[in-house]
């Protein structure tokens, strides 16, 4: 069985746990829990007849009360920049990380932007779009509360992961 | 004693694994034990050796940097942060690893940390909440304001505003008030009857909102005064009292709405109750007192010291600092850049005040600083200049951009210019304002004759307001002559305030004033509408001249010029090919996406526009190059000594040769000698102006001009 590990990245509040908690038990709460430190989950997901374990590092929020930690991320086969479009803010910290992040790995990275479900606060034109999707190697609009483009999100990496 | 050392680890809830094979992650467990570490590895023996695998992913994967500490030489050791493992029977443990090299012994300690967790779980959770609820508020102000500012701002012929006012601001969830400029009327809405309700217990005549409001700032704000008599806006927090069971914090936005003779007309104004963020923020004793944003101290807290110092009477400066344009700034560059703008800024000033200052964020953009065993203004000038110093470095975007910043610096001294917080704070308020006069870096301590000359400022904007409404303004054209048909092609016009009492007044006494007060948008429109009746004069007259005039940069900025210069063509039915405008370099730079758009559009329409000044500012090529533009006028400075000055024969030329090459036409300003005239028209300069022909003359003299040279 193949094993990869994908780090979840963002600032705090933006949905990572809940993108998570969507994807292994299909599961949502309106309820904002902070993490805390890091917290590993697993899910085993077929593709293309390979079996490959998912180790899903959902990590705390990065903002003035916990810093960005890089060595979190060695080993990481991929990693997924999550952002709030409720929250302008949260793209720019996003964006920060993601380069802070391109310094020690070259590994393929997702722009997640979350709660599609949500009116987005943020414009972004055609180029701002098309700029921000240079950066990454995939980008979805997911709701973790709907579950939208959530499990595609997550197969969409692991097949890059597989080709890669 | 190994007894007694477990019992400790036991307490500690700690357990002590020594590592046997660091290649494979061997270990074998030493002291400690408990439920949890057995819940933690299941398969762990006692004093048996087992593998940390992939049960454990996360301390498996801790191992790497573990190994570093192990196989080093020196001891050392390496914490692991915090982590939740959820155990086979799916309980979570909230953990931490310890890598520890203590003499050849290599060890790895894990700790159940749960209580230290859970209280990082519990103020952690508030931050953030409270973060959240603030820039949602944010938010939602921010839009609200926006709408309103834009209905208010319609001609009053749509008279349904008042519908339309009461219709948006009912569906606010937070109080919202619209008053008139003397605060006598107002609209609110159901949320601002419902926030300030007293209940019915009260007998006498409940007070009316705005009422309220205005009270809690003229008891809690020193700079109240200033804030009504200066017309500016302010946002901040208030608390209010009213026994016996009322204390609500509220969270007040205040914003004049004003017109284009820069008198308000309304005010808007947000009331947040914020009671529950501050109540969650004050069960967190340090973050009551701290500014969430830059955690510095925050107003009240610098308030109190304030009090404690002067209780105590103990001489100190006061300082008062204020970013210039900060609006502009965050307006440009966006709430983030701002925000980022702003811890940057109290980093820098932090690390160079000394720890026995006290430093707080006291507003939006202002930042107050107590400079303490100081007693004369010489050494509190040194103080400043090293935070002046320290802001002139440039600042970056997260895009990497650079830009600079400059501040207003108020100062007053305690004991000698005040001696309670109300007064201090208001004085050192008033000084940085009145700093604030260009945007370059300024220092004022307060004075007698500070306070005389900001009351002479508001007698001149009182009488330019005046002038508008009388019409005592007069506009003037210097002819500008083509050299190859040595002909008028063209004038500038100039404007000229006619003063009652005091005679013609030239632009630069009253241009800059009607600048800073908002006065030059309604100047500037005056303008544009005498420009197109002459133009039109002129040309029924059978002439073909262009006409030009010159823009402030507000004007540039303001989005309503176009339109406006749009109607004046039309009701005048004049072709746009005989107008143009002209704007200084400065504003290119400093506006220049708003500048590019002003000027395609003219020009689309067939206005010309010409870049005056040229040469005395940033003279950078490339927005030249990338710029909509027709005319470059070489500013009169350099034109003075062209005739003696080498360098300035060089620059001249080179500016000619450059212009041509880009397709531009130049025109030299200030033209006063046949000899400062023989080197232009040798050099192909394109057209001249200045006295050698004529100083700025009336209409009909102009008209008389034009006939004779026919
Ligand atoms: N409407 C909506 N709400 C969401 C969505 N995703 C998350 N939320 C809510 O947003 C809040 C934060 O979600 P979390 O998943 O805890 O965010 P996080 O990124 O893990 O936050 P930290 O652990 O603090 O860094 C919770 O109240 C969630 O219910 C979404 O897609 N739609
Ligand atoms: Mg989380």
């Amino acid at each position: 069985m193949i094993q990869k590990k994908i780090c979840l990245l963002g600032a705090s509040s933006v949905g990572k746990t809940s993108l998570v908690k969507q994807f292994v038990e299909g599961i949502f709460s309106e309820k904002y829990l902070t993490t805390i430190g890091v917290k590993i989950d697993k899910k085993t997901i077929f593709l293309e007849n390979e079996e490959i374990q998912l180790m899903l590092w959902d990590m705390e929020g990065n903002d003035t009360y916990n810093v960005f930690q890089e060595r979190y991320l060695r080993g990481a086969a991929g990693y997924i920049i999550v952002v709030d479009q409720t929250r302008a803010t949260s793209l720019h910290e996003g964006l920060d990380i993601h380069t802070l992040v391109r310094q020690v790995t070259d590994c393929p990275a997702i722009l997640a932007i979350n709660k599609s479900d949500l009116p987005a606060t943020w414009n972004m034109d055609d180029s701002e779009n098309k700029s921000y999707q240079n950066l990454f190697d995939l980008q979805f609009s997911t709701s973790a509360k709907t579950g939208s483009n959530v499990e595609e999100m997550f197969s969409a990496l692991a097949k890059l992961l597989l080709r890669s | 004693m190994t007894q007694l050392l477990n019992k400790v680890i036991n307490a500690l809830e700690q357990i002590i694994l020594e590592v046997i094979d660091t290649n494979t992650g061997t270990v074998k467990w030493v002291e400690g034990d408990g439920e949890w570490a057995i819940d933690l590895f299941p398969n762990a023996g006692n004093q048996q050796a087992f593998a940390i695998n992939e049960e454990t992913p996360f301390l498996q994967d801790f191992l790497f940097d573990a190994t570093l500490i192990w196989q080093a030489a020196e001891n050392g050791k390496l914490r692991s942060g915090l982590w939740t493992e959820t155990t086979h029977t799916n309980k979570e443990l909230y953990l931490e690893a310890i890598a520890i090299k203590q003499d050849q012994h290599n060890l790895l300690v894990i700790t159940n940390q749960r209580e230290d967790f859970e209280f990082q779980q519990k103020t952690k959770q508030l931050a953030r909440e409270v973060l959240l609820s603030y820039d949602r508020l944010f938010l939602k102000n921010e839009y609200l304001h926006t709408r309103l500012l834009s209905i208010l701002k319609q001609p009053p012929e749509q008279s349904n505003i008042l519908t339309t006012l009461t219709k948006v601001i009912e569906n606010a969830e937070f109080a919202v008030l619209i008053a008139s400029s003397d605060f006598s009327t107002n609209i609110e809405n159901s949320a601002a009857i419902k926030l300030f309700d007293q209940g019915t217990l009260i007998s006498s005549q409940p007070s009316r909102p705005i009422d309220i409001i205005l009270r809690l700032m003229q008891n809690q704000l020193p700079e109240y005064e200033r804030i009504l008599s200066t017309n500016s806006s302010w946002d901040g927090e208030l608390c209010w009292i009213s026994p016996p069971s009322t204390l609500k914090w509220l969270k007040v936005a205040f914003y004049p709405v004003k017109n284009k003779l820069n008198e308000v007309e309304n005010w808007i104004i947000f009331a947040n109750d914020i009671s529950t963020i501050k109540h969650l923020i004050q069960r967190n004793e340090q973050l009551a007192l701290q500014d969430m944003l830059t955690e510095l101290p925050n107003r009240f807290s610098f308030l109190q010291m304030l009090e404690k110092h002067i209780a105590a009477k103990q001489p100190f400066y006061l300082l008062y600092i204020d970013i210039n344009d900060f609006r502009r700034h965050n307006e440009f560059y966006g709430h983030d850049q701002g925000d980022k703008l702003l811890i940057e800024l109290s980093k820098r000033i932090s690390a160079v005040v000394k720890t026995s200052d006290f430093i707080a964020r006291v507003g939006g953009d202002e930042f107050a600083i107590m400079l303490n065993n100081i007693d004369n203004q010489k050494a509190c000038k040194i103080a400043i200049q090293r935070i002046i110093d320290s802001i002139n470095k440039p600042f970056h975007t997260k895009k990497s951009e650079s830009f600079n910043i400059s501040i207003s610096i108020g100062a007053a001294n305690y004991p000698h210019d005040g001696q309670s917080v109300e007064e201090l704070m208001k004085f050192v308020d008033l000084s940085a304002y009145n700093g604030k006069k260009n945007r370059k870096n300024s220092v004022q301590f307060y004075s007698q004759s500070m306070k005389d000359a900001s009351h002479h400022l508001i007698i001149v904007e009182q009488n330019l307001r005046q002038a508008i409404k009388n019409n005592e303004f007069e506009l003037y054209l210097q002819p500008i002559i083509d050299i190859k048909t040595n002909r008028i092609n063209k004038a500038e016009a100039l404007i000229r305030w006619n003063h009652p009492e005091k005679g013609l007044i030239n632009p630069d006494d009253f241009i800059p004033i009607a600048e800073k007060s908002g006065l030059i948008i309604a100047i500037g429109e005056w303008v544009i509408s005498r420009t197109c009746q002459m133009a039109k004069q002129i040309c029924d007259l059978g002439f073909d001249i262009k006409i030009s005039m010159n823009l402030s940069p507000s004007q540039v900025t303001d989005n309503n010029l176009f339109a406006y210069l749009s109607t004046c063509i039309n009701d005048n039915k004049i072709n746009p090919r005989l107008l143009e405008l002209e704007v200084t370099e400065g504003v290119l730079v400093d506006d220049y996406s708003a500048a590019e758009k002003l000027l395609s559009n003219v020009r689309t329409i067939g206005m010309s526009v010409s870049v005056d000044d040229f040469g005395t500012g940033y003279s950078s090529l490339s927005y030249l190059k990338k710029l909509p533009l027709d005319f470059l006028k070489i500013d009169r400075s350099f034109i003075k000594e062209i005739v003696a000055d080498d360098n300035d024969k060089a620059i001249v030329r080179a500016v000619i040769s450059m212009a041509h090459n880009l397709n531009l036409c130049v025109t030299a300003e200030g033209v006063e000698t046949k000899e400062q005239l023989s080197f232009l028209v040798d050099n192909s300069c394109n057209s001249v102006q200045g006295y050698i022909f004529s100083r700025p003359i009336k209409l009909d003299y102009f008209i008389k001009l034009l006939h004779e040279q026919k």
